[in-house]
């Protein structure tokens, strides 16, 4: 119930946004909700399927790299481009999460690094297709999308479905079972769940997602980069999963949240002060708070101490 | 036969395939330094040391500035490359004893994301200390020019370099199997638990090996220094690559992190020939491959 008021709440505070605060904030906003799917889909691994991918940009990157050449080369429009984008990710995941699943923890977080920079360098050689170095330019949305409110209202819409889903695949017995694989995969094993199946349909789930945001985040940008699939973009999620609190399913958004605040603040008076910032922020976290800010307001019964 | 020579003009020329190997050597000597420190401290604390290429870029910078502070003598190269890689050692020990000691027993991946943040913290103080433009070490008179070899140029200090790798490696060696302190290191790598019981201070141990592989970092950022730009995106470059090395040799095995270093190097110095587009991809693909196939690396253990 206190769920739900607090949604009810939310929702309303962001319907109105719009209309008192300047675009600035709204363009803030829209990069909150966009890395906050990021962020919501890479925690589907790391705080339900206890599995830390450290490639996780290559699937954002997947996604907006197809957002940007259907837009771009194939002259699609936005509103046909945009659903393309998970299933690209999708498929990108699936190919990559079919060996990555077969490691388990830090192998895991290994493998998936390797094949994070394989696209990455893909992406940064393939000058043809992708731009390299230069990256792919004047990718807008359509000109009723273009203002910073028409935007706004339209990520959220996107990034609220998608949050609906990701919330509805962990509370469905799919969602019990990965936790549970997460828990003790040799007694997941034993009362007849495919460990295995469930952690690539994790995996693929989590891409796909991605792949969305890193759609979205091309149109908002409007231009897409070789960085965003770098494995420095592959902690951003993580970080902001974790600064939120990886055990709760709201915790990376408000972690999202945390994270483009702090960073309009400092980075706007000290840019160069932003990493160092971030780097200790990280550090705090783990040595004192492992449950994340989120942890720090009370909600411990929900979170286990020594798990992820 | 036409067909090969047609695709890869260079190879019937000797000579050159014969200084692209020296040369690959060099370089696969140089991520030797830094990724047998960072396997090492893999071997016995179960850390991956994802600064261990900013300690790298340290050892770089410190030359760089020990090189500019020393008097303009001949000894000053020497000196610079003899203390450089003890500062970072130093800064090794106080990350451990003040990080590292907090979250030995957390999960793996915490560690792990905690050593990101260090890179995000020694990539900025870095850049603060020494400012965002790039910086060079001259190399010592005597080397600064280049030999020849089979009638190609081959720059003298890669000599260096190339003799310094057999001397290193053996030393490395002889510390690891004929001290009682690398016999420690072993006993670690196989058991720290038992270790602990038998009364040897495993936490001194810790922060003497995490010493130990900042030390050599430290020594290959120096040594390299004077054959790479030094500029502040050196440790993502060298990390990555380092990274490759030790996963393929296998975490914590000594032998196999040697061998796929010099592979790496050669690979690195002959992809350039062959495929220049994808010889990083190939990289990461061998990786792959490697991890796949054998997750615990070509020499390495697999974990139970």
């Amino acid at each position: 119930m206190v769920f739900s008021r607090a949604l009810a709440v939310l929702l309303v505070a962001a319907a109105v946004a719009p209309l008192v605060l300047p675009p600035f904030f709204l363009q803030l906003l829209t990069e909150i909700a966009i890395i906050g799917l990021f962020a919501t889909a890479f925690n589907l691994l790391m705080g339900f399927g206890g599995m830390v991918s450290f490639g996780h940009a290559a699937y954002f990157a997947l996604g907006a790299y197809t957002a940007a050449l259907l837009v771009k080369k194939a002259g699609w429009p936005v509103l046909l481009a945009l659903p393309v984008t998970p299933v690209v990710a999708a498929a990108g995941a699936l190919l990559f999460g079919f060996f990555i699943v077969r490691l388990s923890h830090t192998y895991f977080a290994m493998l998936s690094l390797a094949f994070g920079q394989i696209v990455y360098t893909v992406i940064f050689k393939w000058k043809g297709l992708t731009g390299g170095d230069d990256g792919l330019l004047d990718v807008w949305p359509p000109a009723a999308l273009k203002s910073p409110a028409a935007y706004y209202y339209f990520a959220l819409g996107v990034v609220g479905l998608a949050m609906w889903a990701l919330a509805a695949i962990v509370d469905s017995p799919f969602g019990y079972a990965l936790k549970a694989v997460r828990e003790n995969p040799r007694r997941a094993r034993f009362i007849g769940i495919n460990v295995r199946r469930h952690q690539l349909v994790a995996f693929v789930i989590s891409g796909a997602f991605s792949g969305l945001a890193g759609g979205l985040f091309a149109f908002y940008n409007g231009s897409v980069f070789p960085d965003f699939a770098y494995f420095t973009k592959s902690f951003e999620p993580l970080v902001v999963a974790l600064l939120g609190g990886v055990q709760s399913f709201g915790g990376p958004l408000a972690g999202a949240f945390a994270f483009k605040v702090l960073e309009w603040l400092i980075s706007r008076q000290w840019p160069v002060y932003w990493p160092l910032f971030l780097g200790s922020v990280v550090i705090v976290v783990i040595v004192v708070l492992p449950q994340g800010f989120v942890g720090l307001l009370g909600r411990r019964g929900w979170a286990r101490p020594g798990q992820s | 036969m036409d067909f090969v020579t047609g695709l890869f003009p260079w190879i019937t020329n000797g000579p050159l395939i014969t200084v692209q190997v020296m040369s690959g050597l060099s370089v696969g000597m140089l991520l030797f330094l830094v990724s047998v420190g960072m396997s090492l401290i893999f071997g016995v604390t179960r850390i991956v040391n994802l600064a261990h290429g900013s300690f790298y870029m340290v050892g770089a910078y410190l030359m760089v500035t020990l090189v500019e502070v020393l008097p303009a003598q001949e000894w000053a190269f020497w000196a610079a490359l003899l203390l450089a890689p003890f500062g970072v050692a130093a800064l090794g020990g106080i990350i451990e004893i003040g990080l590292l000691r907090l979250i030995y027993r957390r999960d793996p991946l915490m560690q792990l994301i905690l050593t990101f943040g260090l890179i995000l913290v020694i990539g900025t103080l870095v850049l603060l200390a020494w400012g965002p433009d790039n910086k060079s070490v001259s190399r010592p008179d005597a080397l600064a020019g280049s030999v020849r070899i089979l009638g190609q140029p081959f720059p003298s200090y890669y000599l260096l370099v190339l003799g310094l790798a057999p001397v290193v490696a053996v030393t490395l060696w002889l510390i690891f199997y004929r001290t009682r302190w690398g016999m420690l290191i072993r006993a670690a790598t196989v058991d720290r638990e038992m270790l602990g019981a038998l009364g040897v201070n495993v936490a001194r141990l810790y922060t003497q090996v995490f010493m130990f592989g900042s030390w050599l970092a430290g020594l290959g950022g120096a040594l390299a220094a004077p054959t790479v730009a030094v500029a502040l995106g050196m440790d993502g470059d060298v990390l990555t690559t380092a990274f490759v090395v030790v996963v393929i040799g296998g975490l914590g095995s000594f032998a196999g992190t040697f061998i796929s270093a010099l592979l790496v190097g050669l690979l690195q110095s002959f992809g350039i020939l062959i495929f220049p587009a994808v010889s990083i991809v190939l990289l990461f693909a061998i990786m792959a491959v490697v991890l796949i196939v054998r997750p615990w690396g070509l020499l390495g253990r697999p974990e139970e």
